[in-house]
Formats: C-alpha cells, structure tokens, sequence
C-alpha cells in the first residue's frame, strides 16, 4: 500500500488531540497542582470577588481597597460561575483545562494558516506537552495569560480570511474572539495581540493572488476596518479598565523581577525562564530559522516569533528595555517566551512531521521522549522551584479575624508569602496588603519599589520602607493585627510599638496588636468605580465571550475557508532540506 | 531577500543582541547578577568589588572562598565577624551596598576603604573596613581584617533586679480589654521645631505611677481654625516600656507640615499596663560628644546582667543650658551586648546644635529573642 494512504500520513484527530491534552493535564488538574503556583491564589481571589460581588468592581480586602477594574476579569468571572457548581478551587482547575483545551485547537487553526493539515495536527499535539504552557499553569499560575492565548489563536484564521477575501462571518467570529481575548487579559491584548496578528495579516498579504492582487486598497481597507472595529469593541467592553489605566496610570518605583535578568550573567533565571518553557522546542531553533528564513510565505511568522524570542529574553538582550520603554519595568517577561513558543509551534509541527516521514518510527520515539521530557520537567518545575515552600496553613488565621469583631480592624501578613490570597479568601477582614502590585493606590506600598508587604524582606531596603511606612500609619487605615510568621520582623515589631496578643498554629504565627486603633473605616478613594462602570464590568466581558461563542455555532463558509498555499509544496533542493535536517538532527 | 541572508541577518543580530546585552548589562540585568558574572578579580578593585558582591549575594562560601588570608581563621568566624556570633541587627541585616575608596596601590598590593551600607529590619547602619588586596600569581585576593568577638569566661552573675507581673482575666481576653486603670503617665516637656522644611515633636513622658506602663504618644498637628492638619506617632522613638518613676524621650516627626502653619499641637499620650523586668540592665559608660564634622555622642554600653542581649535601640535626648530639649537622636547597636562585655554606640545630632548642646541624657531599650522588653 503507498505510504500516502496509511493513517502514518493523515492528520491527527483532533478527538486524539484532545483527549491526550486531557489525559497529561486532567489528573495534575484534579490534583490542584496549580494551587501551589505563583498566582493560582490570586485568580482565586478576585473570583471569590466576584462571586459576592458581580457588579461591585471596588474590592476592600486589599490595600484598604481598590479597583478590580484594573485587571481584565474574563477567566475569573467564569472561576466564579463555574465555582456556583464545584467550589472556586475545582472551578479554577475546570477554567484551567478548559484554556489548555482551547489552546489545541487554536494551535491547529493558527498553525493550519502556515503549514498543511498534518504538520498542523501534530503542532497542535505538541501544545500539549509545550514546556512554556505548563510552566505558566503549575508554576506560575498565570490562568489569564493562558486563557486569553488561545483566543486569540482562534480568531486568528477568522481574520486571515476576512483580511484576504472579506465575508462576514469571519469578520463577526474573528472580532467577537478577538474582543473576548482581550476581556481575558490586558498584556496579551496590548502586547502578544500584534505578535499573533502581525505575522498573519503579513501572510494573508503574501497569500493575495489573481483579482486578489489587484484589489490592495480592499485588502488594506479590510484590515483597517478590522482592527478599528474591534479595537473599539475592545475600548467599549474594557471601558472601565481604560478608564482606570488612564486616569491612574502605572507610575509606581518599579519592582524588580527576575524575568528581567541577564539569562547569561544569572544561568539560574535562564533556566528558569528559558530552558523549562523551551524544552525540547531548544533543539528545534535551527530549524525554525533555516526552514522560516528560506520559506518566504513563513518569514512573518519567523519574524514574529524572532521578536517574541527576544523579548523573551528579558534583560539578555536590550530590546526589551528599548522596545517596551517603562513597560518593561512593568511587566514579567515569560509571556514573551509563552508567545514565542506558540508561534514556534508551526514549525515544529512541520518538523516532526518531516522527521517522521523520513526516520518513522525512531523519529516517533524521539519526538515523543523529547514532548514528555519537555512536560515533565515543566510540571516538575513546580515542586523544585517551588512558589510557596512551606506547608502553611492560614485556615486558623482566618478564623482568628473572622471571630470577636476582628475584622473590623485592617490587618497584614509578614513571611506569609503568596497565601495572603488565600487568607484574603478566607477572611472577611480588610488588608493594606495584596499581591496586585498595579491596583495598589497607599502611597506608602508605591514609593518604595517592593512588592507584598509580607515578602519585605526580600526587597532589601525598599521592602523594609514600604513595611516601616505602613505601620507608621497604621491608626490611619486602622491597621491593628499583624501576623508574624518569621521572627525576622520581630525586633521592629517591639521597638515600633506592637505587642504579642496571642499566638496560632502551635506558636508558628504570632498576633501582633497596637493599641489605640481606630476601627477600619473604608476609604473614600476617588479610584473607586461609580456604579455604571460596575454594570459595564459585569456585563460586558462575559457577554462578549458568551456571544463568541454562540457566533461560533454558525457554520463556516467552508468554501471559501482553506489557506491555499503550503509552505512545504515550496520544496527546497533536496540538498538543502537534507542540509536543514541534518544540522537539527546533529 | 535570500533566505540564508536573512538567517544570517537574524543569528548575527541575535548574538550582537546578546553580546550588548551582556557587556553592557541593564540595571535591571546587573543587579540580579552574579558577582562572578560582573566583575573580576584581575584588579585589586574588581577584586574587592567581587568580594563584597558575594557578602552582599549572603554566598558566605564563595566570598571565603575569595580571600587571601582564610587560613588564618575558619570560615565560621568569617561569617560570625559579618552576621554576628549572636543574634544581633548584623543578623537581620543584609549589604545594601557599598563604596570602595582607593587608599593607595602598588604593583602586587592595594588598600581601600570600605563603606559598608547595611539595611537592617529596623533601619541601616555602616561598617567602615580597611581592606588590603593582593596579588597572588595573576589574580588579587582581598586579605580580609577579621574581628572576632569576644568570648566570654564561665562565670555567675546574680540578678536580682525588679519584676513586675501582670496576672490577667482569661486567655479568651483580648489586648487592651483588660478591666485595670491604665498607668499614670504625664508628658514633662514638649518643644516643637521647625527642622528640614517639616515639623518635628520632642518631649519626654514620665511614669508616674508604680507600675510599668507601655506607652506610646500621638500628636496632632492643628491648624489656626482648628483643623487637624497631620497626626503622627513616636513609632520607635521612644523607649516604650516605662517603669515607675521612669523617662523617656519621643520624637515625632511631620516631615510634609511647616511649623509656622501650625497654631496648637495636641499630644496624646497613652499607656498600658504591662509585664516588665528592670533586667537586663545597660549601663552607659564613657559618653562625649564629638565635635564637628561628625557631630555625635559616642560612648559605650555594658550589659551588667547575665544573658545576652540582642538588639539594643538607644535614645539620646539633648538639652540646652536652660534644660530645654532640643534634640532626640536614636540609633541601634549593631551587635549583640554580652554580659560585661562593652559595645560602643553613636547617635548622631544636627551639627548647627553642636554650640547649644549643653547636657544630654541617653536610655536604651531592648530586645532578647523569646523575651520581649
């Protein structure tokens, strides 16, 4: 039987597709991996937010109080929807896997743009196992990053299509997904947006043939239409968020994080933030170049993926710091790496697939070992890396502020690390602390340069500033518990004025108290939302995902959806493909 | 575009890329580096640079690693002559930076003088080393000038110093609902000053009543029509625990408000009974005021009881020759205070009062890890 009829040469099925991505993440899901990440807690949190209070965006339990318009609330308001049924832990881990289910099937269309349904069907089975996704789920805990990803993923085809040849259902689809994707996430919109739809207007560009060719101004008016449409959509679904951002920007001392360090002058951040997200997709860069470098319909892609790779690469490279200016401060760079990974993914579904038809079943072996391998050390990352190394438990500690009127004071948390979250859960107390470094307002927490008042210490001096210049204030925002986990604090504690009152978790925490404070009063903050943006920010959001996806139900113009023209059918000398494939197997 | 060309084009301006990013590093990139990766011990000053770079990274091995001299001492004094051989501040303290200051230098040695910036968890302080850097075949090593503390004979000290206990309703009790009258306490001298474009508050409360009292004071700064134009607390300066009959100074400080807008300040002592010992007690012995540039009164604490104090803040308050306060001054000891052992202390004061300062007068409060005071 010619090779060409065996099932080794159809595409994957999608069914296959999805059915291993739930098979690998399902069970680390069920198991609530992702609760012991970086930010698992605080998506919890302003769920929780939004479960008591759908259409009240202004959230007292941190930092006296502020503006939960200041983060796009899409996958924590399906957290709070879904936590109606399953409790906010498990509807965390059903919106996660939902997003990583969504991410295979917007890798195949995204990838279906560049390469041929097979090579497609096999970038969508290495999502699954991209050492960039997992690291950003179980150890990062970034859901909105990865829940707004593959939106946009998704809409990509549909602008492709609407670009080259019009039709409005792409165009509806295409915005409503796009519009949505943005309701999810702030930095992809403003920033992995452009690297996603860049390169596919370039392509969509590249593809124009016959009339198609003739009609520029069409193609131009097209994107235009296109991105002015849903750039409006965007501005009117997220007004509160803009509104926010406009009226108080971002100008706090800036934090330091290692995402921009020198991966070469600080090898352990490199591997941290480039060797677990790349993985196995390291050895296939030569590829990437080789093959997206001589193949002129994948040069956008190429390019956009080069982009995306050095701003990945934080402070290894001054681009970031040229490109992204005071952003950069601003925001962590592994996302850059996350989006680099999944514009690679095209061509590494074009390289197994060439691998397998030249090696077989040794290629079969090998790209399987390297996928898991890849997985496995992301997934594992989190248990050597671990966010949060302690087994601390604050289920006590919230019950402490919750009995005898505790709650009527402001309190905050030192060496508790990032279950402030949680405890912010749990309690129904107010803190001046909080671990969403941009919604913060308190002049004392933004001068200084520092994150959580809890990890102070680990600022240095700017940490230990910002701690020192909230308890000098403490009767100002009624501050009069603090809980010491770490006797590192304890001498300031005495000599500050703070006393021990009672002690939890047999003599682990201590309760710190200042006499004379006043009851917490709330504050009257002028960044707190008036009513109608409360309205907006309840309906707006989630409204736009629920109308993409009942978009999604009218059928495609199949017709007309079919990118003609596949990099491979340009075939290289086979000198120079052996070329190429020899150096990545070398 | 040929593809190899734009292959190329992107590999060469990748690794240009890189190479800028790593010779000349950003801030951002610098300041998480490793100190093997920033500097290098091909000069006396990378040298030290490195060394102190390691110090401040906490990298206790690779720091000793480092120096010319670690067969003189083991790597355990080296970290206790940083850190402290008790817990101390030094123990709560990491380098925050430093300044090196060529002294002088020859072809195989050199000398610097090391300002050391360490932040503490209640405020900095300085370490000032004299450090010699040598050559050794074709790298510098710095020749590190160990300080090791003293160590303390066998002995048995006798206290038998006043304790006050509190006995109190229920453990179910909160803080401050304790049903006794709080400790008498009367503020004895108050004087505002007009100092670096803000407000600040001196005075000193006495306890007036034969108990022990914690206490704290507030002030309120109020306008001409009445108005409270700011309100601060003493925070930590103040010694607040006060036994009977005892005083001590306050300063607090309105650093955004002018004293000529201020019509009244209200001062609102508060006080509560408490726990307290008279041990440990500090003596301070040795005290002098140093004269220009680098006014301070300097002097030295002795622990005379028989366990070891951690951290000691101490206050000064000084006065002019009609017995009014005019400054309070405080600072910590940056290492612990053995028994007997004396531990030299400066608090520092504005040099324009060096002609008024008449008299001065300095308390100390402290702190015993699993004993607060």
């Amino acid at each position: 039987m010619p090779r060409a009829e065996t099932g080794a040469l159809r595409p994957i099925p999608t069914a296959f597709i999805f059915l291993a991505a739930f098979a690998i993440h399902a069970p680390l899901l069920l198991i609530k991996l992702p609760l012991k990440s970086y930010d698992t807690n605080f998506h919890i949190f302003f769920a929780s937010h939004y479960v008591h209070h759908w259409f009240e965006p202004w959230n007292p339990k941190w930092y006296a109080g502020f503006s939960q318009t200041t983060y796009p609330p899409l996958a924590q308001q399906w957290l709070a929807l879904v936590s109606c049924l399953t409790g906010l832990d498990m509807a965390y881990m059903v919106v996660q896997l939902v997003a990583i289910l969504l991410l295979t099937f917007g890798v195949y269309r995204f990838a279906r743009l560049w390469v041929d349904p097979r090579a497609a069907s096999l970038a969508a089975l290495a999502s699954v196992f991209l050492g960039a996704e997992s690291f950003l789920v179980y150890s990062a805990g970034q859901l909105s990053t990865t829940f707004a990803a593959p939106l946009y993923l998704n809409a990509m085809p549909y602008l492709y299509q609407w670009a080259r040849r019009g039709g409005w259902r792409s165009f509806v689809k295409g915005a409503t997904l796009a519009v949505a994707a943005a309701a999810a996430h702030h930095a992809t919109l403003i920033f992995g947006s452009l690297l996603f739809a860049l390169p596919v207007l370039a392509l969509s560009a590249l593809d124009r043939e016959g009339n198609e060719r003739e009609s520029t101004s069409a193609f131009v008016v097209r994107a235009a239409s296109a991105m002015l449409f849903v750039g409006v959509a965007i501005g009117v679904v997220l007004l509160p968020f803009w509104i926010a951002l406009l009226k108080y920007p971002v100008t706090q001392v800036p934090i330091p994080h290692a995402s921009r360090a020198s991966y070469i002058l600080s090898p352990e951040w490199g591997i941290n933030y480039f060797v677990v997200p790349y993985g196995a997709v390291i050895l296939a860069l030569p590829f990437i170049l080789l093959r997206g470098s001589s193949t002129p319909r994948l040069r956008p892609l190429l390019l956009g993926f080069w982009l995306a790779f050095l701003l990945g690469l934080g402070g290894t490279t001054p681009v970031g710091r040229v490109l992204l200016g005071r952003a950069f401060e601003v925001i962590t760079m592994e996302r850059f790496t996350y989006w680099a990974t999944l514009l690679a993914l095209p061509f590494v579904g074009l390289l197994a697939k060439e691998l397998i038809d030249r090696f077989h079943t040794r290629a079969i072996v090998g790209l399987t070992l390297a996928a898991v391998a890849s997985c496995a050390v992301a997934v594992a990352w989190s248990s050597y890396r671990p966010a949060d190394a302690s087994d601390l438990k604050i289920d006590s500690v919230a019950a402490w502020l919750n009995r005898d009127g505790h709650d009527r004071y402001r309190y905050i948390t030192l060496g508790f690390g990032n279950k402030i979250a949680r405890l912010a859960v749990l309690t129904d107390a107010s803190s001046v602390d909080g671990e969403w470094n941009s919604g913060r307002m308190l002049p004392e927490l933004t001068e200084h340069g520092a994150g959580s008042l809890t990890s102070s210490k680990f600022f240095g001096k700017s940490g230990l500033d910002a701690l020192t210049a909230i308890l000098h204030h403490a009767d100002r925002y009624g501050l009069k518990w603090v809980f010491v986990r770490d006797p590192y604090y304890e001498p300031l504690m005495v000599f500050a004025g703070w006393r021990r009152v009672d002690n939890l978790e047999d003599r682990t925490i201590y309760v710190w108290s200042k006499d004379d404070v006043p009851p917490a009063t709330p504050l009257n903050a002028p960044q707190m939302p008036p009513h109608w943006q409360g309205l907006m920010w309840g309906i707006l959001p989630i409204g736009s995902s629920i109308l993409a996806m009942l978009l999604l139900l009218i059928p495609d113009e199949r017709t007309r959806y079919q990118p003609e023209a596949e990099p491979e059918t340009v075939r290289q000398p086979a000198a120079a493909e052996d070329l190429v494939l020899g150096r990545t197997l070398l | 575009m040929r593809g190899w060309l734009l292959a190329l084009t992107i590999v060469v301006v990748t690794a240009v890329l890189i190479a800028a990013g790593t010779l000349w590093p950003i801030q951002t990139a610098i300041a998480m580096a490793s100190p093997r990766s920033t500097s290098n011990s091909s000069s006396p000053q990378g040298a030290a640079q490195a060394l102190l770079q390691e110090i401040r990274r906490r990298n206790w091995n690779a720091a000793y690693a480092a120096l010319a001299n670690k067969s003189e001492f083991p790597e355990t004094d080296f970290i206790r002559d940083l850190t402290g051989s008790y817990t101390s501040l030094r123990s709560y303290a990491s380098l925050e930076g430093f300044d090196l200051s060529p002294l002088r230098s020859s072809a195989d040695e050199a000398k610097f003088r090391a300002n050391l910036n360490w932040s503490s968890v209640v405020g900095t302080f300085q370490d000032v080393r004299e450090l010699r850097v040598v050559k050794e075949g074709d790298r510098w090593q710095v020749v590190w000038p160990i300080n090791r503390e003293p160590k303390i004979p066998p002995q048995v000290i006798p206290v038998n110093y006043l304790r006050w206990d509190v006995i109190y309703r229920g453990a179910e009790d909160d803080w401050g609902a304790q049903d006794v009258e709080s400790p008498h306490v009367r503020i004895v001298a108050m004087h505002p000053v007009d100092r670096g474009g803000g407000t600040i508050i001196l005075g000193e409360l006495l306890n007036e009543d034969v108990v022990p009292a914690f206490v704290t004071v507030k002030a309120t700064l109020l306008a001409k029509d009445g108005s409270a134009i700011a309100t601060e607390d003493s925070f930590e300066n103040i010694s607040h625990v006060l036994l009977p009959k005892q005083v001590t100074p306050f300063r607090i400080d309105f650093q955004k408000a002018r004293l000529s807008q201020v019509d009244n300040v209200r001062i609102e002592p508060s006080s509560t009974l408490v726990a307290a010992s008279a041990d440990p007690v500090i003596g301070i012995e040795s005290q002098k005021l140093n004269p220009l540039p680098t006014t301070s009164l300097s002097g030295q604490l002795v622990n005379q009881s028989g366990q070891v104090v951690n951290i000691t803040h101490i206050l000064g308050t000084f006065y002019d020759n009609r017995g009014q306060i005019i400054w309070v001054s405080d600072g910590y000891a940056d290492r612990a205070l053995l028994p007997q052992t004396p531990v030299a202390f400066s608090l520092p004061y504005p040099a324009d009062l060096a002609d008024k300062i008449n008299n001065y007068r300095v308390v100390t409060s402290t702190f015993s890890v699993g004993r607060f005071q």
